[in-house]
């Protein structure tokens, strides 16, 4: 590890999980960090483990050696009801997570086998990015790098911050996820340190956008147009989680194009097809979904979007129809 | 009204909230608790939509407490919705609000609730609430509030109780939907494949699928062997009588196909560790895929066509039957009686002939599922009715 890991002058970060290979989070080969804690609430959310700052405890079932052979978890300093076993042969432990809210390092050492652990750790600059270093020759061949993703990476600017410029030093191509929901300080902090940006544009109505994701859109539209203006060598890329019912149509889609398309540095507007692969985790995580009986897009939509984006791109392809 | 003589303890005024979910019968619980209220003479407070009344009251221009005056409770129709509404969740120890910076967090206002319980002069408070607010109650009693639980669900999935109150008119319209399904599946010669309401408890499939006569019920307690139910179908279905009623309850499972793997992201979701994999596999992924998953396999197998069809949400609704009103009222005006005696901390059973009251700490982390001996699975077995394998 490197000697700044333990100097304590520097930041600190929630990280909830490095993920390295990716190839959809920016230019080339690159490794994802995903930071901890959002400040939106969509309702179609794929990894509710992000959403909240502090880390919080997860359970895997598959290593968990049941209430005969362990039981550790159902004995103090385990909050009382927080974890049982149901009457039969199932053995293994059960969690109430409501009762199990409060659970942290405590409750997670009493766990032999770690079925008992936590999304989220606090990491230094220099830790997260000795791991992220570990594919730089990847990087170097393919352009890629580092991606900060989330979460919103935003709400730990001082962190964000500090990593995407100790990557920048070491050589690594950097950017950033992020929907802009802080405030505009914590975006011009974090900026300077990055070559390609992300970014959500979920809903374009300002009443719908607050009905699916918790608040309107006014101070994100602003983040992204003074972002637009203030960093001009930056790459933005403009995304939009697509749900049928909900934004997957012509007029969002037409909308996001008329906003992003006067700016020249916004190089590219992607589809994220809505899929409900995270559904488990919220089981996991005891936390209520709430998009409940929503379908993905079908790829015949998904097609005709793409097309009226690759029109006003001037890329060729099928031209779109109505 | 007269006044019923005795012990009052220092109780006189209590409050009343209903949890997240319209279940038959919210009326005639509160109608309950506010009339045995009143013959003691204690005020009845009405909480609207769960605690947003007393945490929020801002949000309504009425107040967010309702008096449950004898007047208005007389006068309150037993077979109408729910006086007091109802939020989304009843969890005080993670409302969510947007802060002055514009973020969305969750809080802990647990401790606002109870102070504010506190100044409105309110001693105690009868909880309607499912399995999970049970949790969500408990832990508020732990915090130091006087509360008595009144079990509602429509799955009948409480285990500390026969029957929770909502199940009964959520089992009578089901039986009524059943029957008409079984009309249409005659007359278009196909076999009808309903999902019924029951994600870990298959009570709701099984009582309607016998009162329906159906010729499969599949339920969670019972992974079904579809080849097992395609051949047995193929007895029944025949050019006689060229027709079937399939049940199935939204959480019923199969027995692994091994021809099939689950699906797996290549893309976002892969970047979480559990995004895939055991944790996932007993999800519910969305209303109506458990019927679609049988009709489409089973057409497959025979040579017959089947039509899926939801039930599930609608039942949810409506008036309440005769018994989900009488348990509603005994429901809460026992509840009422538990604080009489001064029982806090403790959930309303329906233990036959007699309600009762069991602690919350041994109502939780239970679900009442349907024991493979008992006299439900013997009936349908009797009937010829497959339930998805040999048992």
């Amino acid at each position: 590890m490197n000697n700044q890991a333990n100097n304590s002058s520097a930041p600190t970060g929630t990280v909830l999980n490095i993920q390295r290979y990716c190839s959809h989070d920016g230019p080339g080969i690159r490794t994802t960090v995903f930071l901890k804690g959002c400040s939106l609430r969509c309702k179609w959310c794929g990894n509710p483990e992000s959403i909240r700052q502090k880390p919080e405890l997860a359970y895997d079932p598959k290593l968990c050696v049941g209430k005969k052979e362990c039981g550790a978890c159902l004995k103090p300093p385990c909050p009382e009801g927080a974890f049982y076993v149901i009457d039969g042969p199932d053995d293994k432990i059960h969690i109430n997570w409501d009762l199990a809210s409060n659970c942290g390092e405590e409750t997670v050492a009493v766990c032999p086998t770690k079925a008992l652990y936590l999304f989220g750790e606090r990491m230094t600059v220099d830790q997260v990015l000795d791991e992220v270093e570990k594919d730089s020759s990847f990087y170097r061949t393919t352009g890629g790098g580092m991606t900060l993703s989330g979460g919103e990476c935003l709400l730990q600017p001082d962190f964000s911050a500090a990593l995407l410029k100790g990557a920048h030093e070491r050589g690594f191509n950097t950017a950033i996820e992020t929907a802009c929901n802080v405030p505009w300080r914590f975006v011009e902090q974090v900026l300077p340190h990055v070559d390609t940006m992300l970014h959500d544009h979920k809903m374009t109505v300002p009443e719908r956008h607050k009905k699916w994701v918790g608040v309107d859109n006014k101070r994100i539209l602003e983040n992204f147009k003074k972002a637009y203006e203030t960093f001009p060598n930056i790459d933005f890329i403009a995304r939009t989680p697509l749900i049928p019912g909900i934004n997957a149509d012509e007029e969002h889609i037409r909308a996001v194009l008329a906003f992003i398309r006067p700016h020249k540095n916004v190089i590219d507007y992607e589809l994220l097809p809505y899929h409900r692969f995270g559904l488990g985790k919220y089981e996991f995580l005891g936390w209520v979904y709430e998009l409940d009986d929503y379908k993905s897009p079908s790829p015949e939509l998904v097609a005709h979007l793409q097309a009226i984006i690759d029109e006003a791109f001037g890329r060729s392809g099928k031209t779109a129809t109505t | 009204m007269s006044i019923e003589a005795g012990h009052a303890g220092l109780i006189r005024r209590i409050a009343i909230n209903t949890g997240a979910g319209y279940v038959p019968g919210m009326n005639a619980v509160i109608m309950g608790a506010a009339l045995a209220a009143g013959r003691l003479g204690w005020e009845m407070i009405g909480i609207r939509d769960g605690f947003d009344g007393l945490l929020h009251p801002d949000r309504y221009p009425d107040g967010g407490l309702l008096t449950l005056s004898p007047e208005l409770v007389e006068n309150l129709d037993p077979a109408g919705s729910g006086v007091l509404g109802q939020s989304l969740r009843v969890d005080p120890f993670h409302v969510r609000q947007v802060t002055e910076d514009g973020m969305v967090e969750e809080v802990d206002m647990s401790d606002q609730l109870l102070e504010r319980l506190k100044a409105e002069n309110i001693d105690a408070l009868i909880s309607v609430v499912g399995g999970r607010g049970l949790s969500i109650l408990y832990k508020l009693h732990r915090k130091g509030l006087n509360v008595v639980c009144v079990p509602r669900s429509i799955e009948n999935d409480i285990a500390a109780t026969m029957v929770s109150f909502g199940f009964n008119s959520a089992l009578s319209f089901t039986v009524e939907m059943l029957d008409r399904v079984r009309q249409a599946a005659q007359s278009a010669r196909k076999i009808g494949v309903v999902e019924v309401l029951g994600e870990q408890a298959g009570w709701l499939a099984l009582q309607a699928g016998i009162a329906a006569r159906a010729d499969v019920v599949l339920i969670p307690e019972i992974p079904c062997d579809l080849q097992k139910v395609a051949t047995r179908l193929k007895e029944k279905v025949t050019p006689r009588r060229p027709y079937g009623l399939v049940v199935v309850a939204e959480g019923a499972t199969f027995i692994d196909d091994p021809n099939e793997k689950t699906q797996t992201s290549s893309f976002k979701a892969s970047l979480s560790p559990l995004a895939t994999g055991e944790a996932s596999e007993h999800v519910i992924h969305r209303t109506g895929h458990a019927a679609e998953t049988v009709a489409n396999k089973l057409q497959l197998l025979i040579a017959e066509e089947t039509y899926p069809l939801v039930l599930g949400p609608w039942v949810r609704g409506g008036v309440p039957t005769a018994v989900d009103r009488q348990l509603g009222l005994g429901y809460g005006a026992g509840a009422v009686r538990a604080m009489r005696s001064g029982k806090y901390g403790v959930m309303m059973a329906f233990a036959p002939p007699d309600i009762q009251y069991v602690p919350l700490s041994e109502a939780i982390n239970k679900i009442r599922t349907v024991p493979l001996d008992c006299e439900f699975i013997k009936i349908a077995q009797s009937l010829g009715i497959c339930l998805g394998r040999e048992l």
